[in-house]
């Protein structure tokens, strides 16, 4: 256990920092999610000094396990999960709107001259009219 | 109710609100009202903070180094007041500038449906994530408040979904996504190391640790992140492309105020916690220079308003790192006084490339614009001159204190360094001048008068005499910078403000 740990944290984060450098988006963002799962178990391992396996519950004897690393790795999961999200919808995105993945590709792709005109929100229909209505014309001086 | 915590909520229930307002005009007078408090907040912890006193307020009563302490001392207090001022100007300016065509020849649709889906909301989020990292003194809630501002700048960053911002915003989300990861490691090594998150008793307990190369890894570590988010070179390769592509607002408040959060970071971590790392804070101050010389010859080499503008904040922020790691307090307060002319500059001159890249598009080589926009040509010029650091702005008091402190201070690196704010000064000067030239001055049948939203101007001009003003109060200014760079030198006044010894619950607990 004492070597397994480390060694499997440091294999994650190696693994995702090698995924990381590859040029297809969806690859790079499994390499983001498996650092971030190889810093959580670095994490846990910084909370274990000596072996202490007691839950922190007064009624039980010690040596107390300390919960502190755990509740911080729990944030940091939130915060990756919610994270891979958006990444994974802005990959969707890009490949939508250019149809590649290839990471050299989507950086040579050049500016458009306008930009796309498609918004509506069929869930709130009230801010549909407000955009629709004032269509492409520039209002001059303030309103 | 302890007024450190106003700074961190009022944004965050503003935030809120806003995503239920639906009709635009209200969601402008909402956000406005929100900012103008947090601001009257931020200013009352500024002026008091200004005179040397340090407040605190422990999370609901657990004190410090057990719950989360929000910590306001004169940095803190400087940073807030003048980063709480740039967002009701950017919260006004949004007000006006979403409701308007971005570029000449683009539709305002874009800039609409932005706001219509939450830009003014994110705004208010960003401004939480940037107050709560100014106030905490937890590193582990440094994280939390990096990541809250981090993931409404991301929203903010690809609100609109045009092609470069999906090309830029996946770069910008990826980069900060592995310092994240680096971030919240190292403070679990910091937890491991010394068995504390409370910064002010981590530094405690690193002094007692003594000198030790895990110590250093770990500072090496913090300054990486911090150095990435403050676009130190040569870690600052992401920022010059992504700040253009927000809309003209957002962009502004992140160049002004996002990269001084990773400079106010690495400064707190080295006067606070690491202040025996002479090692890394070296590192720090030889890549200020470089960082400097990088961002004046990429603002030379740049063919756009805003891309221009970004290479010029990359320049700045070498001379506050190069400034805030001399080693001396002169040096501190130079860099001090530097930071607020930089945000007052950068702002002014994104705000000047927004109404810019509105009348004639993203390049500046147009020419003849004066004649039409005279007062648009006064705000880039005296923008211009405080960049550069020309008198009678406060950029030239700026660069002329930290010149002063280089060069009195003496050794080979503060030398080179010196010189290379020299060059880069001049590089600077060159940069301003051609856009002076290819822009304002000469003849151009292609000049067709677009008019400016008269809100749009009036935020610019306030800001600007924002600016003028960081110039006018130039004595009393740098006196408390003065009072602020003797304060962060011991950490002692810091670490007895906030480890008080059976301290009864505050007032600031419920």
């Amino acid at each position: 256990m004492e070597l397994l740990l480390p060694l499997l944290a440091a294999v994650l984060i190696g693994a995702g920092v090698y995924l990381v450098l590859s040029r297809a988006l969806i690859r790079l963002i499994l390499g983001v999610s498996l650092i971030s799962y190889g810093v959580n178990i670095a994490i846990l391992l910084a909370g274990e000094g000596e072996r202490r396996d007691a839950p922190p519950l007064l009624q039980l004897p010690g040596p107390y396990n300390d919960p502190l690393p755990q509740a911080l790795i729990l944030t940091a999961i939130v915060i990756s999960f919610a994270t891979t999200a958006l990444l994974l919808v802005l990959a969707l995105r890009a490949y939508q709107v250019t149809g590649t993945d290839h990471v050299q590709e989507l950086a040579d792709r050049p500016d458009p001259v306008r930009p796309p005109v498609v918004y509506a929100d069929p869930e709130h229909p009230s801010v549909s009219p407000e955009i629709g209505t004032a269509a492409d014309v520039e209002p001059e001086g303030e309103a | 109710m302890n007024v450190l915590t106003l700074p961190v909520l009022l944004p965050l229930l503003g935030g809120s609100v806003l995503l239920l307002v639906r009709r635009s005009g209200a969601r402008r007078l909402v956000a406005s009202a929100v900012s103008a408090l947090t601001l009257a907040a931020s200013l009352d912890i500024a002026l008091r903070t200004l005179h040397g006193e340090i407040l605190t307020a422990q999370m609901a009563a657990w004190a410090a180094p057990f719950g989360i302490t929000l910590v306001a001392d004169g940095l803190t207090g400087l940073l807030l007041g003048t980063s709480n001022v740039l967002a009701l100007l950017t919260v006004l300016f949004a007000g006006s500038s979403l409701r308007h065509a971005p570029v000449r020849g683009a539709g305002s649709l874009l800039n609409r449906a932005r706001e219509a889906f939450g830009a003014q909301a994110l705004l208010q989020f960003l401004f939480m994530g940037v107050n709560m990292s100014f106030l905490t003194g937890d590193l582990f809630n440094l994280f939390v408040a990096f990541e809250v501002m981090l993931v409404a700048s991301y929203g903010l960053l690809l609100l609109g979904g045009e092609l470069p911002q999906l090309r830029e915003g996946f770069k910008y989300v990826v980069i900060n996504l592995v310092a994240s990861s680096v971030f919240v490691v190292t403070a679990g090594m910091v937890y491991g190391l010394v068995g504390s998150l409370n910064m002010a008793d981590i530094a405690g307990r690193i002094a007692a640790h003594g000198g030790d190369v895990r110590v250093t890894v770990l500072a090496g570590l913090l300054a990486l992140v911090f150095a990435t988010k403050a676009a130190v070179f040569p870690l600052g390769f992401w920022l010059p492309n992504a700040y253009p592509v927000p809309p003209a607002a957002v962009s502004a408040f992140f160049a002004a105020v996002l990269t001084k959060v990773g400079v106010y970071a690495l400064l707190r971590s080295f006067t606070l916690m690491f202040p025996g790392e002479h090692a890394v804070a070296l590192t720090l101050f030889a890549l200020a220079g470089l960082t400097m010389l990088v961002g004046a010859l990429g603002a030379i080499a740049r063919r756009r308003w805003r891309h221009a503008m970004a290479f010029a904040n990359v320049a700045s922020i070498g001379y506050l790192v190069a400034g805030a790691f001399m080693g001396t307090r002169d040096g501190m307060t130079a860099a001090l006084y530097y930071l607020v002319n930089s945000m007052a500059v950068i702002f002014v001159l994104f705000l000047v490339a927004a109404l810019a890249e509105r009348v004639a598009g993203p390049g500046y080589r147009k020419g003849g614009h004066l004649g039409l926009y005279p007062w648009l040509g006064a705000g880039y010029f005296t923008a211009a001159l405080a960049l550069t650091g020309l008198p009678p702005t406060s950029g030239f008091i700026a660069k002329y204190a930290l010149l002063r402190a280089m060069l009195g201070a003496g050794g080979g690196l503060r030398t080179a360094v010196a010189t290379a704010a020299v060059v880069t000064g001049l590089l600077l000067l060159y940069a301003a001048m051609r856009v002076w030239r290819e822009f304002f001055w000469g003849e151009s049948d292609a000049v067709h008068h677009v008019a400016i939203p008269r809100f749009m101007s009036g935020v610019t001009v306030a800001a600007t005499v924002l600016l003028l003003s960081v110039a006018a109060f130039a004595g009393p200014l740098y006196a408390a910078c003065g009072r602020i760079s003797s304060q962060l030198e011991g950490n002692a006044a810091y670490r007895a403000a906030v480890l008080v010894p059976n301290a009864p619950p505050r007032e600031g607990a419920h």
